[in-house]
């Protein structure tokens, strides 16, 4: 009897194990090919093999030469750094204000953050891209913001609208409200600002949200595309995924191997992420499912 | 959709306990004072950025939906005009059509294969982690890059895919090309790239689903099939509300892959609502009218959200 159901389900597993596979296999394929083809000489591009008779890892080095792929990267990394540490100031500060200070109007604030969660950027896009371009005194405009192009194509532009999202500040209010009142009184007592109090205190308690939080900011910082190609006008500005489109979109014949090179850039530095802050993204994307 | 405990928390928590003079709101406030000043000091920077890059161009676009605004001339105001002609914009029809085609195929049955493989990892099975990070990549990387990847496995000459079927004797396929092939393409790269946090929020789904009642209800000779449909569906049944409500409201953003293996073409048979919009403003340079079209977009998806809530009520009353 006992044997029965030991073994009932262990043969089960075989056609569980086989379709998990195959499952696996399609979502990885497309890496393998991306990986693959940057390795390929030009020649055995048309031929339809998968592996390289030849690996050429002189494609990466030649990929900078055909776009500029490295300032590409370094833009990207620029604007994503630049986001992930404002993100996380200021929605740990908001949060933190939100939750645990006495302010009037606490409620119709918290409210509004919700109420913005959900606007798609597709409906805001025009006018905060008519907001960046008046921005007064910079890019030549005057004082009402008019005559010159504001913001548009500098870092301001790159970095600042898309910094913040009300998602980050929810986030963080939410871990706020968890935390006992008793720490917060004792250190009011030994004299701690309530500044000190939020950034040395309350803080350092909710950081698996803090990084939760940074995580998922840098990696869609790291993957925008729109926005990039709205307010960025030279290679010197665009980053890497706005470069991959401009890339595949050139007139001339597209050199599949070096667009591959690139794209392989562009996507490895998240690979990496997500395989070191694993735990975070799983963690922060189920309990945002499992609270609602 | 988390609004379990919204800001009104009660404002007597607020003042110290160990405060030996709260008993008047005047002292209270004055005790209270240095907490609500490092409040307003620390909500205003996120507040501004909030009002000034997201609430702001909210009303803005609605604003501009009433003008005519080519950028070269000052706005003019129009009333309903953009409304109107958006009523009789053949693109638009076709976007609309082509955006709901496509949630209405990627939502059901990338949330049917997500539960599959969630309910496949939740097995005792090895080298779950390994599974969990293949069907989690896709959505790690940027759907640019991943567009362009698979721009070339879909290349008609050289592309993986026409090679593999190849071997089948399956004659070459213009896929991108083609006004049959081309949505299902983008269909398959958004099934494909956003199978990833479905899984994870139904394996914490299926965490929640209480043993006992499993082996209660397998002991009383249930089936396979009779426990997931009895025991397993009902009690996921809120991570499976947040699937279907996110992926609803992500699938009618699609753009990116769009943009970059198709341009809306071939014959307008992958223009989307967004790509619309953003050509309407960014190309046709009418700034008026794309701002109608994005306020009709937004009313859809909310009005698409409030109906998926309310059926899903009925369904769970009934």
């Amino acid at each position: 009897m006992r044997n029965t159901t030991m073994s009932a389900p262990r043969l089960s597993r075989a056609p569980l194990y086989a379709a998990l596979t195959l499952g696996a296999a399609v979502m990885l394929v497309p890496f393998a090919w991306m990986v693959l083809t940057a390795l390929k000489p030009a020649a055995e591009l048309g031929k339809g093999t998968w592996l390289p008779e030849r690996v050429r890892w002189g494609n990466f080095a030649d990929a900078f030469n055909a776009a500029p792929f490295d300032v590409y990267f370094r833009n990207s990394l620029l604007m994503s750094v630049g986001q992930t540490l404002i993100t996380v100031v200021l929605a740990s500060a908001a949060g933190y204000a939100l939750a645990r200070t006495p302010i009037r109007g606490r409620g119709l604030f918290f409210g509004l953050t919700v109420g913005m969660i959900m606007v798609p950027v597709y409906v805001i896009l025009i006018p905060r891209f008519l907001i960046v371009r008046s921005i007064p005194f910079f890019g030549g405009n005057d004082w009402l913001g008019q005559g010159g192009t504001g913001w548009l194509d500098s870092w301001w532009a790159l970095i600042v609208p898309g910094a913040l999202a009300p998602l980050y500040i929810f986030l963080a209010r939410q871990f706020y409200v968890d935390l006992p009142d008793e720490l917060a009184d004792a250190a009011r007592l030994d004299g701690l600002s309530e500044i000190g109090i939020w950034a040395r205190v309350m803080t350092p308690l909710i950081k698996p949200a803090i990084i939760t939080i940074a995580v998922f900011q840098f990696q869609s910082s790291w993957n925008d595309f729109l926005w990039p190609l709205l307010v960025t006008r030279t290679d010197e500005m665009r980053p890497i995924q706005l470069g991959l489109a401009v890339f595949s979109h050139a007139d001339i014949e597209v050199q599949w191997n070096y667009l591959m090179a690139g794209t392989a850039l562009a996507t490895l530095p998240m690979i990496a992420l997500f395989l070191v802050a694993q735990r975070y993204f799983v963690e922060g994307m189920a309990s945002a499912g499992l609270k609602g | 959709m988390t609004t379990t405990d919204t800001g009104a928390l009660p404002a007597t928590r607020r003042p110290p306990r160990s405060a030996p003079a709260a008993h008047s709101p005047g002292a209270a406030r004055a005790l209270t004072r240095p907490q609500r000043r490092a409040g307003w000091l620390l909500l205003a920077p996120g507040l501004a950025h909030m009002t000034l890059f997201v609430a702001v161009p909210m009303l803005l676009a609605l604003g501009f939906s009433f003008f005519a605004y080519d950028f070269l001339q000052a706005p003019r105001w129009v009333g309903l005009d953009n409304y109107r002609t958006l009523l009789h914009d053949d693109r638009f029809h076709t976007a609309l059509w082509n955006t709901t085609l496509y949630t209405v195929v990627i939502v059901p049955v990338g949330m049917a294969l997500a539960l599959a493989i969630a309910l496949g990892l939740d097995q005792r099975i090895k080298a779950r982690g390994f599974f969990r990070t293949a069907y989690y990549l896709p959505h790690m990387t940027a759907t640019v890059a991943v567009a362009v990847v698979w721009l070339w496995l879909l290349d008609p000459n050289a592309g993986a895919l026409n090679n593999f079927l190849a071997l089948f004797g399956v004659a070459r396929v213009n896929w991108l090309g083609s006004t049959t092939w081309a949505l299902p393409a983008i269909m398959a790269l958004g099934i494909w790239q956003g199978l990833g946090t479905k899984m994870v929020i139904y394996l914490a789904a299926l965490q929640t689903v209480p043993a006992e009642l499993k082996e209660a209800a397998r002991l009383d000779g249930a089936n396979r099939w009779q426990v997931f449909r009895n025991v397993t569906w009902p009690a996921i049944a809120s991570g499976n509300l947040f699937v279907l409500i996110t992926s609803v409201i992500f699938s009618f953003q699609v753009f990116e892959q769009v943009y970059v293996m198709t341009r809306g073409g071939p014959i307008n048979s992958t223009l989307v609502l967004t790509y619309d919009i953003y050509l309407n403003a960014f190309t046709r340079l009418r700034f008026g009218y794309a701002c109608a079209e994005a306020v009709v977009f937004l009313l859809i998806i909310g009005l698409v959200t409030l109906a998926v809530m309310r059926f899903n009520r009925g369904a769970r009353d009934a």
